[in-house]
C-alpha cells in the first residue's frame, strides 16, 4: 500500500550526517556535539527501550514457539525435557489435530476466493462513479469494524435451529426447507465460513476501492476510446493494474481465515442449546491443548506448524501471482 | 453504466447488497427493544410490537456490565496512549536517524505485521505468568502497547517532514526531545489520529488474549463478559442482544464519527496489529 520511499531514505540519511554541514560555521562546534549527545539520548531513553519491547512482545516468542515445541513443557508439571520430534509425530497421528487442519484448510480454500472475488465486485461497481458511494462504502464497511464477538453471537441466532432462527424463517417464506445451520456437521463448518465471509467483506471492498480510483483517468480513456467495453475495460486494463493490491488483499484474507478463532469458537463451542457441531480449527486446537490441558509444548507444536504454513501460503502466493504478471505482460 | 437503465440496475444491485450486509446490524438493534414474548414468536417481525428498555434495565442486575464496560475502556485506552508515544518515537528515528542496524530493525517490524497473536500467545502467556501479571489490567496491556504496522505508518509520514525544519530547530538550541514534541507530533496528528482510532477499535474489539489472561469476573473485558453471559443465561435471549448492543456501539459511534479516518487507517495496517 506505501510506495517505496527512495528519496526519504535518502534525506534521512542526510539527517544526522548533513546537520553538520548547514550549521553556521560560528556555532558548529558546540550545537554538534550538543545535538550529537541530544540524539544519543533520544536513541538511549526512547528509541531503545520501545525496540526492546517489541523484540520481547513479538520476536522472541516466536523463537520460543520453535523451542518449546521440541519439549513436554507444560505448567503443571515440575519438569520438562526435550523430547525431540516427538510432537511432531504425535501431530501426524492425532486426529483432532487432522481434522482442526483440514478444518481451517477448508477455511482458507472457501473464505479467500470467496472475499476476493466479492471485495472485487462491489469494489468495480463502486468505482462507476456512482452517486451515493459514501454511503454504500460505509455499508459494506461497517460489519468489519463491529467487535467479533457480538457479531457471531448475532449470526448464532441467525442459524438458529428450527424456524426460530432468521435464515431458516426467511429460507421457509421463500420455499425452501430448514437447514440445520450449525447441527449439520456437513454444513457448519460453511456457515461459519459464511460469517467471516460477511465479517471481513468491506475491508477488501475499500482496500480495492482504493485501488481503482488510483487508476489513471487516462488509463481508462484510452481503453474507452479503443471500443473496449465496460467489462473489458475493467477485465484486461484496470483488473491487471491493481494486482498488487490484489495480491495484498490475498495475503490478508489467507491469514485471517487460517487464524480464525473467535467466531467458531463462539459459534460452534459450548453447551449451547442452539449448536450443535463442534468445530476445531487450528487456533482451537492451540487454545484447547495450551490453556485447557496445558501441554505448552505439544500446543507450541501446532502453533510452529500455524506459522510455518501461513509463511508458505504468502509465499506461495506471491508466486502465484508474479506468474500472473509475466503472462499478462 | 452512464445510460439510466443501467443506472437503475447497478443502484438496485448496491442497495440490495449494502442493506443485506448490515441487516445482521440493524436487526440486533430492534431486537434489543423487543419483549422477551416478543422475541421467542415462531414469525419474527422485523420491528418490535411493544418497545421496551427492560433488556437493557436488567442488564446490570445479571452481570456486571458497568465493571465489563469500564475495563474495556480502561485497557483499550490505555493500549492507545502507549501507541501514540511508541509508534511516533520510533517511526522518528526511523524516518530521521541513520545508525547500524536500522534498516534490519525496521524490517524486522515490517515483518512482524502479519504475524497474528494466536500464533505467539503460548510463549507471551508464559512471560505474563513469570511476571505475575496473569489476570491483571497490565497482563491484559502489555502485548497491546506496540503495533508494529502504526510505527512503519508513522515511519512513512515523517519521512515527508522536511529535514531543514528539524535542523532549524536544532539550531535553536532544541533538544531531539523537543524537536520530537515541537515538530514531529504536531505535524502527524493526522497519521496519530488514524492509527489511535484503529488501534482503540482493534483493542476493543480483542477476544483470545482477555480469554486466557483473565479469569477472574473483575478482569473481564465486554467481550469476555458478554460470551460468557451469553452461554449462562442462554434463554435470556433480549439480554443477549442488549449486551450485543452496548458491545458494538461504542465502535459504531466512534466509526460514524471518525468515517475517513478509519478507512484510512484500516486500508493501510488491516486493523490487526
Amino acid at each position: 500500500m506505501v510506495p517505496p520511499d527512495g528519496s526519504g531514505s535518502a534525506s534521512s540519511a542526510a539527517a544526522a550526517a548533513g546537520v553538520t554541514v548547514r550549521v553556521p560555521a560560528r556555532r558548529r562546534g558546540g550545537s554538534l556535539r550538543v545535538l550529537r549527545r541530544s540524539q544519543l539520548a533520544f536513541l538511549w531513553w526512547i528509541f531503545a527501550p520501545v525496540v526492546s519491547l517489541f523484540i520481547i512482545i513479538r520476536v522472541i516468542p516466536i523463537f520460543v514457539i520453535l523451542l518449546f515445541s521440541f519439549t513436554n513443557y507444560s505448567i503443571i508439571r515440575a519438569f520438562w525435557r526435550w523430547t525431540g520430534l516427538a510432537n511432531f509425530e504425535r501431530l501426524l497421528s492425532d486426529n483432532n489435530f487432522l481434522s482442526a487442519l483440514w478444518n481451517s484448510t477448508v477455511y482458507v480454500l472457501v473464505a479467500v476466493p470467496a472475499e476476493i472475488a466479492l471485495g472485487l465486485l462491489f469494489a468495480v461497481l463502486l468505482s462507476r462513479r456512482v452517486r451515493f458511494e459514501s454511503f454504500y462504502e460505509t455499508l459494506y464497511f461497517l460489519p468489519y469494524v463491529i467487535p467479533m464477538v457480538p457479531a457471531a453471537i448475532i449470526w448464532k441466532w441467525i442459524y438458529a435451529p428450527g424456524s426460530f432462527g432468521l435464515a431458516n424463517h426467511y429460507l421457509e417464506l421463500l420455499g425452501f426447507g430448514r437447514v440445520g445451520w450449525l447441527t449439520n456437521p456437513k454444513i457448519a463448518l460453511l456457515a461459519v465460513i459464511g460469517m467471516h465471509v460477511w465479517k471481513n467483506l468491506g475491508f477488501f471492498v475499500i482496500v480495492f476501492l482504493v485501488g481503482l480510483k488510483n487508476v489513471p483517468a487516462d488509463v481508462k480513456e484510452a481503453a474507452a476510446i479503443d471500443g473496449a467495453s465496460q467489462w473489458a475495460q475493467v477485465l484486461r486494463v484496470e483488473l491487471p493494474l491493481i494486482k498488487p493490491i490484489i495480491l495484498f488483499g490475498a495475503v490478508m484474507a489467507t491469514i485471517w481465515a487460517w487464524s480464525a478463532f473467535t467466531e467458531v469458537y463462539i459459534m460452534t463451542q459450548g453447551t449451547d442449546v442452539s449448536t450443535g457441531t463442534e468445530i476445531a480449527v487450528l487456533v482451537f486446537r492451540i487454545y484447547q491443548e495450551g490453556f485447557r490441558f496445558y501441554n505448552m509444548g505439544y500446543a507450541s507444536a501446532i502453533s510452529f506448524v500455524l506459522f510455518v504454513i501461513s509463511l508458505l501460503l504468502v509465499l506461495a502466493q506471491f508466486q502465484l501471482f508474479r506468474g500472473w504478471k509475466e503472462e499478462g505482460a | 453504466m452512464r445510460q439510466p437503465r443501467h443506472a437503475a440496475l447497478l443502484h438496485a444491485v448496491l442497495m440490495i447488497t449494502s442493506l443485506a450486509m448490515v441487516f445482521p446490524i440493524v436487526w440486533v438493534f430492534l431486537t434489543s427493544f423487543k419483549t422477551s414474548q416478543d422475541i421467542i414468536r415462531a414469525t419474527p417481525t422485523l420491528l418490535p410490537e411493544r418497545w421496551t428498555l427492560e433488556n437493557y434495565a436488567s442488564l446490570t442486575k445479571t452481570a456486571p456490565f458497568v465493571r465489563f464496560f469500564l475495563n474495556s475502556l480502561l485497557i483499550s485506552g490505555v493500549s492507545t496512549v502507549f501507541i501514540i508515544v511508541t509508534c511516533s518515537s520510533a517511526g522518528f528515528v526511523f524516518a530521521k536517524y541513520r545508525f547500524r542496524g536500522k534498516n534490519f530493525l525496521l524490517l524486522l517490524i515490517i515483518s512482524t505485521i502479519l504475524i497474528p497473536l494466536q500464533t505467539y500467545m503460548i510463549p507471551l502467556y508464559l512471560l505474563t505468568r513469570w511476571l505475575g501479571w496473569i489476570n491483571t489490567y497490565q497482563g491484559q496491556i502489555f502485548p497491546l502497547i506496540i503495533m508494529s504496522s502504526g510505527i512503519f505508518f508513522l515511519r512513512q509520514n515523517i519521512l515527508s517532514i522536511p529535514d531543514e525544519l528539524l535542523d532549524a530547530a536544532r539550531i535553536d538550541g532544541a533538544s531531539e526531545f523537543g524537536v520530537y514534541r515541537r515538530i514531529i507530533l504536531p505535524l502527524t496528528t493526522s497519521a496519530l489520529a488514524a492509527i489511535s482510532i484503529v488501534n482503540w477499535v482493534y483493542t476493543w474489539s480483542m477476544f483470545i488474549w482477555p480469554l486466557v489472561v483473565a479469569n477472574s469476573e473483575n478482569m473481564f473485558t465486554m467481550e469476555l463478559g458478554l460470551m460468557y453471559f451469553q452461554r449462562q443465561f442462554i434463554t435470556l435471549y433480549g439480554g443477549i442482544m442488549a449486551a450485543c448492543v452496548v458491545t458494538l456501539l461504542p465502535v459504531l459511534a466512534v466509526f460514524l464519527a471518525f468515517r475517513t479516518r478509519i478507512i484510512e487507517g484500516v486500508a493501510f495496517t488491516g486493523m490487526k496489529t
